[in-house]
Parts: C-alpha cells; sequence; structure tokens
C-alpha cells in the first residue's frame, strides 16, 4: 500500500494566542504571549478556571483546568482575560481557509486542531516536510498565531508528533522513530490515557508508553478490557482510523450542561434551569432528525458531589415539554434538596423520527409538535432570542442554556480519532 | 512611527471593484476639536486576516500641521470602522 502522510495541525496556547493576536491588530502594544497570563472563565458566574496558558506563565506551574485562585497564588501577577469564543471561531474558520489549500480532505478534529490527509497530494505540492513549513509559516505570516505541525503515517502519531515540542515546530513520528521518540515519554503523554487510567497503569509499574508497549495485551485486557487493548496498540502506533471530512462520527447522544451563576435551592429555579437545558437539547435533537428513548440529568452540588439519574421511555419523544417534564421527574427521585451548583441533561438512545408508533395511553402531542417546530424555524429564521418561555421572565436565568456559544455549534474535542 | 489605533471619521470612495480610497479623514484631539487631515496619496494597501480579522491597511501621505507625514490607516470590514493605526 501506498505510503500515507498525516498532518495534524494544532494551535498553540490556542486561546491565548489568538487573544494576543487579536490584541496586536488592534494595536495593543503588550503581546499576551511575552508575560505570565492566561486565558481564565469569570469567576462572578463560577466559571473560574484557566483555559489556556501562556508559555512564562507555564513556568510558574500553571495548570490549564485549575482555579484562577489557586493559579494567583503561584503567580500574584498573572494577567486573567476572559474567553471570548466568537474570536476563537472565527480563528478557527480563518485556519481551517489556509489549510484547505494544502489537502481535500481535512477534518477538524477540535477547535483549534485539524487533521490533513496528504497521500498523494506530494505529486502536486511536492515535499511532505517541506510543505509543512510552508503551512506552518504562512499561518504565522498571514494569521498571526504560531502552530506545531506533526507528521505520520497515522493520525495517532500525527497527533503524538505534534505534541512533542513547542512552539512554532514542525515534528516527524514515524513507526520507525516510536522506540526513540515516543516509548520514553510518560505513559500519561500517550492519547486516551487519563486520570482514571494513569492511576491503574502507575499501580502496575507502567510509568512511560515504553513500558506499556512491552506489556502482554492479555494481561492489559485482563483489567481494562478492550480499550486496554486499544491502548496498548497506541502504544505500538497503530491506529487506522481515516481522516473523516465533516467529522461524521455518528451521533450516540445530545446532552448539554451549565453551571448556575449561583446555588440553586428551590425547586422551582431547577426546573427553570432543567427547562433551559430541554430548550437547547430539544432544538439539537430536531434539527437532527432523532428521537430520544433515554434521559439522564446530572448535577452537581455546591461541595463538587457529583450525581446522575436516567429513565428509559416507552415511547421515543422529540418534544421540549416531554424530555423537560421527564427531567423534572428524574429531578424529584435524585435531589436530596442539596444547593446545586451545575445541572446536565442528556438524551441518548437515539432513533430516527420519520416514523412515529403513538400511544393510546398518552397525551396527544401532534399540537406540541407543531409549536416546537414553530418556536424552532422563528428561532433559525430572527435569533435564539427572539422567543423563549415566560416563565423566564424576570428569574435571571438565560432561557436557554448549555453549550460554548448558547445555541450554535462549537467544535468540541472528542476522544475518538 | 508610533502605534495610535484611535477611531477616526473619514471620507472615502469605493471603486466599482469595491476598493475603498481614503480621501480625508477626521479625528478628535485633546481639547475636544476636530482636526481634519487631507491624505494627498495612498503609498500601498495591504489586506490581513490576523486572527482571522479582515483588516485593510493603508500607508498614506498628508500634509500635517503644514508638515507632510506619512500615517497608516486601518479600515475593519466586519465592523466598517475605520482607524488612525500609526503615525
Amino acid at each position: 500500500m501506498k505510503k500515507r502522510f498525516i498532518f495534524h495541525i494544532d494551535v498553540n496556547s490556542a486561546y491565548l494566542s489568538w487573544e494576543a493576536s487579536h490584541r496586536l491588530q488592534r494595536g495593543d502594544s503588550l503581546d499576551l504571549r511575552t508575560v505570565p497570563s492566561a486565558i481564565g472563565g469569570d469567576p462572578e458566574t463560577r466559571h473560574g478556571i484557566i483555559l489556556a496558558k501562556s508559555i512564562p506563565a507555564k513556568k510558574f506551574k500553571i495548570q490549564t483546568g485549575e482555579t484562577l485562585y489557586s493559579a494567583r497564588n503561584k503567580c500574584p501577577d498573572l494577567l486573567i482575560v476572559s474567553p471570548n469564543y466568537n474570536l476563537y471561531r472565527q480563528c478557527s474558520m480563518a485556519l481551517k481557509e489556509v489549510i484547505q489549500e494544502y489537502s481535500p480532505l481535512i477534518q477538524q478534529y477540535s477547535v483549534d486542531e485539524f487533521f490533513l490527509d496528504f497521500t498523494g497530494m506530494e505529486k502536486l505540492l511536492g515535499d511532505p516536510m517541506q510543505t509543512s513549513y510552508l503551512i506552518k509559516d504562512k499561518i504565522k505570516e498571514k494569521l498571526g498565531f504560531t502552530v506545531n505541525i506533526g507528521i505520520s503515517s497515522n493520525k495517532l502519531l500525527a497527533k503524538m508528533a505534534s505534541e512533542l515540542q513547542k512552539p512554532d515546530k514542525v515534528h516527524t513520528l514515524f513507526p520507525e522513530e516510536i522506540p526513540s521518540k515516543m516509548w520514553p515519554l510518560p505513559v500519561e503523554e500517550l492519547f486516551g490515557v487519563g486520570r482514571a487510567t494513569l492511576r491503574k497503569f502507575r499501580d502496575r509499574g507502567i510509568r512511560t508508553i515504553g513500558d506499556l508497549a512491552s506489556e502482554n495485551p492479555d494481561d492489559l485486557k485482563r483489567y481494562l478490557k478492550s480499550y486496554g487493548l486499544l491502548l496498548w496498540n497506541y502504544a505500538h502506533g497503530r491506529d487506522n482510523s481515516p481522516v473523516r471530512y465533516n467529522n461524521s462520527i455518528p451521533v450516540k447522544g445530545i446532552g448539554n450542561s451549565t453551571t448556575i451563576p449561583f446555588d440553586v435551592e428551590d425547586e422551582s429555579a431547577a426546573h427553570l434551569v432543567l427547562l433551559s437545558l430541554a430548550e437547547t437539547v430539544g432544538m439539537r435533537l430536531r434539527e437532527d432528525d432523532y428521537c430520544t428513548s433515554l434521559i439522564s440529568i446530572s448535577l452537581k452540588t455546591k461541595d463538587f458531589f457529583y450525581y446522575s439519574h436516567q429513565k428509559k421511555l416507552h415511547l421515543p419523544t422529540d418534544c421540549t415539554s416531554v424530555i423537560h417534564q421527564i427531567a423534572c421527574q428524574l429531578l424529584a427521585e435524585l435531589w436530596q434538596g442539596e444547593p446545586i451548583r451545575h445541572l446536565g441533561l442528556r438524551v441518548s438512545e437515539l432513533s430516527s423520527n420519520n416514523l412515529f408508533q403513538p400511544s393510546l395511553f398518552e397525551k396527544d402531542i401532534e399540537k406540541q409538535k407543531r409549536i416546537d417546530q414553530a418556536v424552532d424555524t422563528i428561532r433559525l429564521k430572527y435569533g435564539a432570542q427572539s422567543v423563549f418561555r415566560s416563565a423566564f421572565l424576570g428569574s435571571g436565568l438565560k432561557p436557554l442554556s448549555g453549550g460554548v456559544i448558547e445555541t450554535e455549534e462549537y467544535p468540541m474535542m472528542s476522544s475518538i480519532l | 512611527m508610533k502605534i495610535y489605533m484611535q477611531p477616526i471619521e473619514s471620507m472615502v470612495w469605493f471603486n466599482r471593484e469595491g476598493i475603498p480610497h481614503p480621501l480625508r479623514y477626521r479625528i478628535l484631539t485633546e481639547d475636544d476639536a476636530y482636526k481634519t487631515i487631507k491624505i494627498n496619496h495612498v503609498l500601498f494597501r495591504e489586506e490581513e486576516k490576523v486572527a482571522g480579522n479582515r483588516m485593510l491597511l493603508f500607508r498614506c501621505q498628508g500634509e500635517i500641521n503644514g508638515v507632510l507625514k506619512v500615517f497608516e490607516l486601518k479600515y475593519e470590514l466586519s465592523t466598517c470602522r475605520w482607524y488612525l493605526y500609526k503615525i
């Protein structure tokens, strides 16, 4: 088979670089990338964690995901900037435009990551290495931020390669380079190894990716099931996932969650939050032409305890009110009355909505369906805030919630390559 | 040149291809008075797309307080705003 060339293009500290180059363009004299700085949520609405940090901030051991409070303790002069998701989407689209010029087959893996299949393109554009430098420099020159490009023969290795050394670098990680470049790395650097798996590996003395590669796959299967085998293959650099155009992974579930600016203690406010989530989830469900037969809610209390609860439906539905009604039932069964910080609503077991089996014993939902349809159309045409339920008037809660930019699609990370 | 990035009011003509040609601009000075500057000559025009935001940059020449000066104007396409970028 012909040798594949896959590029993985990753923006260096994306949110921060984007903010920095945006500010420079607008005449700011300070480049955020040269001082200890970070993009962090708004502590007022309790979204107070670090989302991205500059390289000078990294020297203070500031980590993505830690609270602003602890970051400020480590570095009192840390410059914290609020996130601007519309800017990030705009940067992401500009990046996509540049990358598209180099291959017809690209995959947007997240807001700041792209895969590009260069296989066969070398006949048109020449050496892959040279082209990757060209792409990197063009992005830097035209868009004002730096990227790392990883090159290999599959997506996994390309992704691992782009993580090697930052910023503004091109790395290769072809299968023959695995023992020298990938195996000495700590095992948590491997794609797919998170907190939970890391603990299991540590208990068994697996510290580097090389240690994992030399394990017996049957042993791994014993305590990690099929996932162990997958990780073992990853440690050997084996992956055959295609570069998916349009990121076409079939949807298994749709969910939204929100951190509420205040602790919710009364039932009616909790129901309103669930309704605002049901609105978003319902709209997304209907947009993709699905019905759901499994509804689950999750809640996080003020003390960061996390519970969840789910219910199977006899009749698949795509109706906002039905979803909300069941979510409220679930809440009643789950909630002990502790102050709630975070609520989530998720629907799964999706089925197509073009055939529908009505039930003799349930309410006629035809009218409700028509209302949902009308509301969706109005919102599509005049904006998401154009029509909302009067229950939200004066409640201080948003009529639709969840999602990074409310009611708009925002490319999120995925664990599937 | 020093970066100012001050919003300005401007008079511009657009040709049939949609390319703007700045003619004059006015800026609010510190003592709250308007000062109008005529653009004698556009030296060059450049498009930039930093952080995905399209802007047109004009290096211009004009008379300011009796002295011929070079300055740069910026036009932000997404907001249709003009700025005095550098002088």
